[in-house]
């Protein structure tokens, strides 16, 4: 079989390659190709990355402070929080075990996750077991027409009370 | 020309026997040019070579784990299609098709357990797959590659039976299913990001039940043929399965009269090559070196690795693959569909109370075969669940560009390989212990609890 001879690049006086036509057109078409790869992979990531989910909102409306009465633990299972009031102070504690994510259960001495044996004391501080942080806190608002509201996108420090 | 043409009644007497003949070339063969012809002239027959070393048909040393593992997936491709008629990813309708294959549809439960069974049993023979080849040093070059190839497909194996996991929609499903994408989101950098876009969403839901019966169906089973397609075309490429040096080495040595020498090559001598014979004589003159031993290797076109051809009369220890490599491969197929039947009928894949997103079962267990991973989790999520196991795979995958002597390859055990093996044998008992712990040891709120 014949081989044709790939011409060698041209190289000028000054022992610089020159830019010949076929190396230009062979780095426009690789740059152009990779390009495309690149633009392709980044817009299938962008594609499977869901812009709306169709779960439950972050941030939802739990009724009137009243329905939390002082000294009250109640945990709200279907939003995953725990509403705590102590006075006339109220607060929202996550009960995602911040381990690998089960439901954490109220027990006597704050919160215990059933998964891989958590613990947690009332204000969520870690306690015993494999969870690596605390329980998040959740900020309370209270809505215009006096319902409160809590929104899980915004965590807040350990310790900061709504005073209703 | 027209007294040679058939009549169209001739036609028609000759037809039964002219469209079996258009469709099988060759009748069934009685000498070895007609076994040569009958693996390469047909298309599931020639991805096999023609002829094969004696050394691979020992049961005792592949014990047919790849090919068990083979037909495992060919039976979970079969069930799980079947399966799809019946099924709908769902969250509301999910677990009532489960119920449904209970009672409304013919062979549903059988269907299922087969798929099931074969699933637990894929991840089991491939895992022991990967010993034999480490135990046997399977891994040296040239076979580097394909142990690389090897692994990936051990990890997508895992991964498909997880996404098959949630499935059903059970409380087993969905909890399992929590942990173990949980366990994702410790991944640094990137891990929540992935855990969102695996799921869908925040939490395991419709989105996330979605996703994985696509993964499960379409995209993980495409990899996974995919890369099988190149682990076998490699296994040609890279001379066939391994075996001792000696079984070459006694092959050359062999002692060649001066006559048989001038022997010509006959057509079809060689393991892994396909059709293209015949060219190596002229390349180099026999060099005989010693009194009277032959030491002659000749590539094939350079198309295949290694000293395959032989020229003249030197004995071979090759066998045709039609009918003796093909007769173990039925029986090894015959074996694993009988056993998975047996199985499907004497044990009921477990299906537990439909999902309750507020009650976790306690504990919240995932699949055997990830309890290994969980025991570790329950010490530390992100090493236990992350960086130990990445460092196995990492370590997995680099083995064969470390280990590179050639020695003991094609032995089990091989004394020369005493420190590997350990190594790797001590990574498998670690490995199995605490999968064991996991499974019998480990009760409510994981405390440790004895099985007796």
């Amino acid at each position: 079989m014949v081989m044709t001879k790939k011409p060698e690049p041209a190289v000028d006086a000054a022992g610089e390659d020159q830019m010949t036509r076929r190396k230009m057109l062979g780095w426009l078409t690789g740059f152009g190709l990779f390009g495309s790869a690149i633009i392709t992979v980044f817009s299938n990531l962008l594609f499977i990355k869901p812009r709306a989910t169709y779960g439950q909102p972050s941030r939802f409306s739990i009724g009137k402070p009243e329905s939390f009465p002082p000294g009250s633990k109640v945990a709200l299972e279907q939003r995953r929080v725990c509403i705590v009031r102590e006075g006339d102070r109220l607060a929202a504690i996550s009960t995602t075990c911040t381990h690998l994510g089960c439901i954490v259960s109220i027990s006597d001495t704050g919160f215990a996750c059933p998964c891989h044996g958590s613990r947690y004391d009332q204000d969520g501080n870690v306690t015993g077991g494999p969870a690596p942080k605390p329980l998040a806190w959740y900020q309370v608002m209270v809505a215009p027409n006096g319902e409160l509201v809590v929104d899980k996108d915004s965590e807040i420090s350990q310790g900061t009370y709504l005073t209703v | 020309m027209s007294t040679d043409s058939p009549t169209l009644w001739q036609s028609l007497v000759a037809l039964p026997h002219n469209v079996w003949r258009s469709i099988f070339r060759n009748p069934l063969p009685s000498s070895d040019l007609g076994r040569a012809q009958t693996s390469f002239t047909n298309l599931f027959l020639h991805i096999q070579p023609v002829k094969v070393h004696r050394h691979t048909l020992r049961p005792t040393y592949t014990f047919g784990l790849g090919l068990i593992s083979l037909f495992l997936f060919v039976i979970l491709t079969v069930s799980g299609i079947l399966l799809m008629f019946y099924y709908v990813p769902s969250t509301t309708q999910a677990y009532d098709r489960m119920l449904d294959l209970r009672g409304a549809v013919a062979f549903g439960v059988f269907l299922r357990n087969m798929h099931r069974w074969a699933a637990h049993g894929m991840v089991a023979v491939v895992f022991l797959h990967m010993c034999r080849v480490f135990f046997t040093g399977s891994y040296k070059p040239p076979r580097e590659f394909n142990w690389v190839i090897g692994v990936l497909l051990f990890l997508l194996t895992m991964f498909s039976s997880f996404t098959g996991y949630l499935l059903p929609w059970d409380q087993l499903a969905f909890w399992a299913i929590t942990v173990g994408t949980s366990i994702a989101a410790y991944a640094p950098f990137a891990g929540k990001a992935m855990r969102f876009v695996l799921l869908g969403d925040n939490a395991v839901g419709q989105e996330a039940l979605l996703r994985f019966y696509v993964l499960h169906v379409v995209v993980l089973p495409l990899f996974v043929s995919v890369l099988v397609a190149i682990h076998f075309w490699r296994i040609r490429k890279d001379g066939g399965l391994s075996r001792p040096v000696e079984e070459d080495v006694r092959l050359q040595t062999e002692p060649v009269t001066a006559a048989a020498a001038g022997v010509p090559a006959p057509m079809v001598a060689m393991s892994g090559g396909g059709a293209v014979a015949a060219t190596a004589p002229a390349l180099a003159p026999v060099p005989v070196t010693g009194p009277k031993l032959v030491k002659r290797s000749y590539g094939i076109q350079g198309l295949v690795r290694g000293p395959f051809t032989k020229i003249g009369n030197v004995p071979d220890n090759t066998v045709f693959s039609w009918p003796d490599l093909l007769q173990s491969e039925l029986l090894v197929f015959l074996l694993t569909v009988s056993i998975i039947l047996l199985v499907s009928v004497f044990f009921n894949a477990p299906l537990e109370e439909p999902v309750n997103v507020m009650h976790p079962p306690n504990p919240a267990k995932a699949p055997w075969y990830f309890l290994g991973l969980q025991e570790m989790v329950s010490y530390s999520a992100f090493w236990g669940g992350v960086g130990i196991p990445t460092i196995e795979v990492v370590i997995l995958l680099l083995v064969p560009y470390i280990d590179r002597k050639q020695v003991g390859v094609g032995k089990w055990f091989a004394k020369e390989r005493l420190l590997a093996n350990s190594l790797f044998g001590f990574f498998v008992i670690v490995n199995v212990v605490l999968m064991v712990i996991g499974t019998l040891f480990r009760g409510p709120n994981w405390e440790f609890v004895s099985p007796w």
